[in-house]
């Protein structure tokens, strides 16, 4: 109960943020890619390669835990997440906070204008 | 009947960092090689992702990462008159197995072995007099210089990603770095990582007593980083799973990530997994190898890979096993002192076991925060020359340092002396303490001795039947005089802090070989000027079967206050680079 109540609140919080801060000018996709390199070691914008991590090609209104062919957490097939904006978002916050279980090794950022524009080059790089 | 197969350029035995670093630079300068491997294949993906890998138990307690002492292990005594007896579990050091080796499960302190260490017989002769060595102490000069190998040092910092901060780049005195080491063409790759709260209150006490503390080298990396090969590395989430594990965000400097997936891209190299060599094969005049026997561990059939080079990679220990067993080298033999393989066996005395262990009621140090590596270090008493060893009357020196590599629940458990060791006290003191404890170190060199040595055991026998190594060794004289002279510097340290309480320094008694202490073992196979006093010449080649090389801590003729994985990367590259060039253009020993 109080798992699930604190997930709420975090998601409810991140909503609110994420609502507010869209909602400014100055997010950089510049920016955003250099922001990226802390992902860059696991992850392709391209073919699967030899990554330990997916690749976020065409991330953007994918299940999350859906590619065929990389090996996923039981946690991350049963997220029922759909990555979007504002779930990326809340993920990169704190991986573990909001995917409980989940296979990635990454603290998340905490910076917002970071996540922000790290989205934004994402939205971009991953078409 | 061993299957005799076709021939090689290069056979590699084990498949960790100097393997690695072999089986990269050999097959893409067009070598053919094989690497043999006695363990399994690993990879990050899925052998150490999270959840999975941050189990104590598995990786701590059961040791999954390391040699099994059922198949083979040491027989173990502290002086000549004891008989010598199989160590069944492992303890004191831990070699590793399986691809990557000792590169996967270890803490990633990366030091440069400066100055001293290099010219350590002469510096010693002509700074305190040629009677300051005793007559048992049978230390050499390196035959290789620290300049010529920086270089490679240069190289395998890139290649491991580590972080740190240059003390004396080119001569010129850096702040904040550690003002003592050799001087140093360019800076870390990557900048040093954040550094946990006892690191920085050790620091504090330690400057305003005159020392110099800085954050020693490590392959954690600080940040994302791309090395010059192109392999990816992650950023420390100091998650304090990392020595005795795999890292699960690619952030330790490993050879699983780096040079071995280089090596696998070639078409020229091959790996073969729980391929176990029991012999190097010489030809008749015993002055040439031939190839390697092994045997498949997974279906019993034995093999013969003949190769025009066998490159011993495996653990230093097994290394000089391995010569032993061959016929390679003049065996040692202590009651006259002539041989070679096997002599100059050192340690590092100054494991946690003597360490300084503080209890602070008003401070929180969250231990379990923690990277393998990370630490503030002083090295006032091993690289700085203004280090007099007169007064100590002693040979070697100490590097006194505060880490943090992790807080495991079931063996981190630091409680004060005299707490009783179970019940209800221990349970409210184990409590009370985990987050409020630090502790120091004092890494002591360790100098060889006439009696620390190995040989092939009269009585056990491994798996395949054949004789184990015998290891004999003590702490001694010399060890006591610099531990003890340093330890009292870092109490004095740690007074200063005012702890709530403390334990230790402890003594050096007799070496125990149970309680971890540090998996670095040097020598047996020494480098060297001259083949009376080594077994090994300047590019790690037998002095007497010259197509045959020995990469690893084996070949340093003493050891340091220093971690020894930074000259075994190095040294590795400086092999490789010989191997390449003038080798394979002209066989026969290198000058």
């Amino acid at each position: 109960m109080n798992r699930s109540r604190g997930l709420l609140a975090v998601l409810a919080i991140a909503v609110i943020r994420f609502a507010v801060t869209s909602a400014k000018a100055g997010v950089d996709p510049d920016k955003g890619k250099a922001v990226f390199e802390q992902c860059a070691a696991c992850h392709s914008l391209g073919e699967a390669g030899d990554y330990d991590g997916p690749t976020l090609k065409s991330i953007f209104g994918r299940k999350a835990g859906s590619l065929e062919d990389y090996r996923y957490s039981a946690a991350m097939k049963r997220s029922a997440v759909t990555w979007d904006a504002m779930t990326l978002d809340q993920y990169v916050t704190d991986p573990q906070a909001f995917i409980p279980g989940n296979r990635m090794a990454f603290a998340g950022i905490t910076d917002k204008a970071e996540r922000d524009d790290l989205i934004a080059y994402l939205a971009i790089a991953t078409k | 009947m061993a299957t005799r197969l076709k021939e090689v350029d290069v056979v590699i035995v084990g498949l960790g960092w100097t393997g690695g670093i072999l089986a990269k630079e050999l097959s893409e300068a067009g070598m053919r090689v094989v690497a043999l491997e006695r363990g399994v294949m690993r990879t990050t993906n899925p052998d150490f992702s999270i959840p999975l890998v941050r189990d104590e138990l598995k990786y701590v307690v059961r040791n999954a990462l390391m040699q099994n002492t059922a198949r083979e292990t040491l027989t173990f005594r502290n002086r000549q008159s004891d008989t010598a007896l199989p160590m069944r579990q492992l303890g004191s050091f831990l070699p590793g197995e399986g691809v990557g080796g000792a590169g996967v499960h270890w803490n990633g302190v990366t030091w440069r072995w400066t100055g001293i260490d290099h010219t350590l017989r002469s510096h010693y002769e002509q700074r305190y007099g040629r009677a300051f060595i005793p007559a048992d102490m049978p230390v050499h000069d390196w035959p290789v210089t620290y300049k010529e190998l920086e270089p490679y040092y240069d190289r395998f910092e890139r290649t491991a990603g580590v972080s740190g901060k240059a003390g004396n780049l080119r001569g010129v005195t850096q702040e904040g770095g550690n003002v003592f080491e050799a001087p140093r063409d360019r800076d870390y790759p990557l900048p040093p990582l954040e550094p946990s709260y006892s690191q920085l209150i050790f620091a504090e006490a330690a400057a305003a007593s005159g020392y110099h503390p800085f954050s020693r080298p490590v392959a954690n990396a600080s940040r994302a980083y791309t090395n010059p090969d192109g392999s990816r590395l992650g950023a420390c989430v100091y998650c304090g799973h990392c020595e005795r594990f795999g890292c699960e965000a690619n952030a330790k400097g490993s050879p699983h990530i780096t040079v071995i997936p280089k090596a696998m891209a070639q078409p020229t190299f091959e790996l073969r997994t729980h391929s176990w060599v029991t012999k190097v094969l010489l030809d008749s005049s015993k002055k040439k190898a031939v190839g390697v026997l092994y045997t498949d561990v997974a279906t019993g059939q034995e093999y013969e890979q003949p190769a025009s080079i066998v490159a011993l990679c495996a653990y230093a220990i097994n290394n000089v096993h391995l010569m032993l067993l061959s016929g390679i080298g003049t065996p040692y033999d202590p009651s006259t002192q002539k041989g070679v393989v096997g002599a100059n066996y050192c340690y590092q005395p100054g494991g946690a076991e003597q360490g300084i262990r503080m209890f602070f009621e008003d401070k929180i140090f969250n231990p379990f925060m923690a990277s393998g590596a990370f630490g503030v270090a002083l090295d006032d008493f091993h690289a700085s020359e203004q280090f007099d060893r007169g007064p100590v009357g002693g040979i070697g020196g100490a590097t006194i340092i505060v880490g943090q590599s992790n807080g495991r629940p079931i063996q981190t458990r630091p409680v004060p002396a005299g707490t009783p060791r179970w019940g209800a006290e221990w349970k409210k003191a184990t409590a009370k303490w985990y987050l409020r404890s630090m502790a120091i170190n004092v890494t002591t060199s360790n100098m060889p001795n006439r009696y620390n040595y190995y040989d092939l055991d009269p009585t056990y026998r491994n798996v395949f039947g054949q004789p184990l190594m015998r290891l004999s060794y003590n702490f001694l004289d010399n060890d006591r005089k610099v531990f003890g002279y340093i330890s009292q510097k870092a109490l004095a340290i740690a007074q200063a802090m005012k702890p709530t309480s403390m334990n230790g320094p402890g003594a050096l008694g007799d070496y125990s070989i149970v309680p971890y202490q540090s998996t670095h073992n040097t020598g047996g196979a020494t480098m060297g000027a001259t083949p009376r006093d080594s077994a090994l010449n300047r590019y790690l080649q037998s002095w007497d079967v010259s197509n045959v090389f020995v990469v690893g801590a084996n070949a340093f003729p003493h050891n340091s206050a220093y971690n020894p994985t930074g000259p075994v990367g190095a040294l590795a590259y400086w092999v490789a680079d010989a191997i390449k060039g003038r080798y394979r253009a002209r066989p026969g020993l290198l000058t």
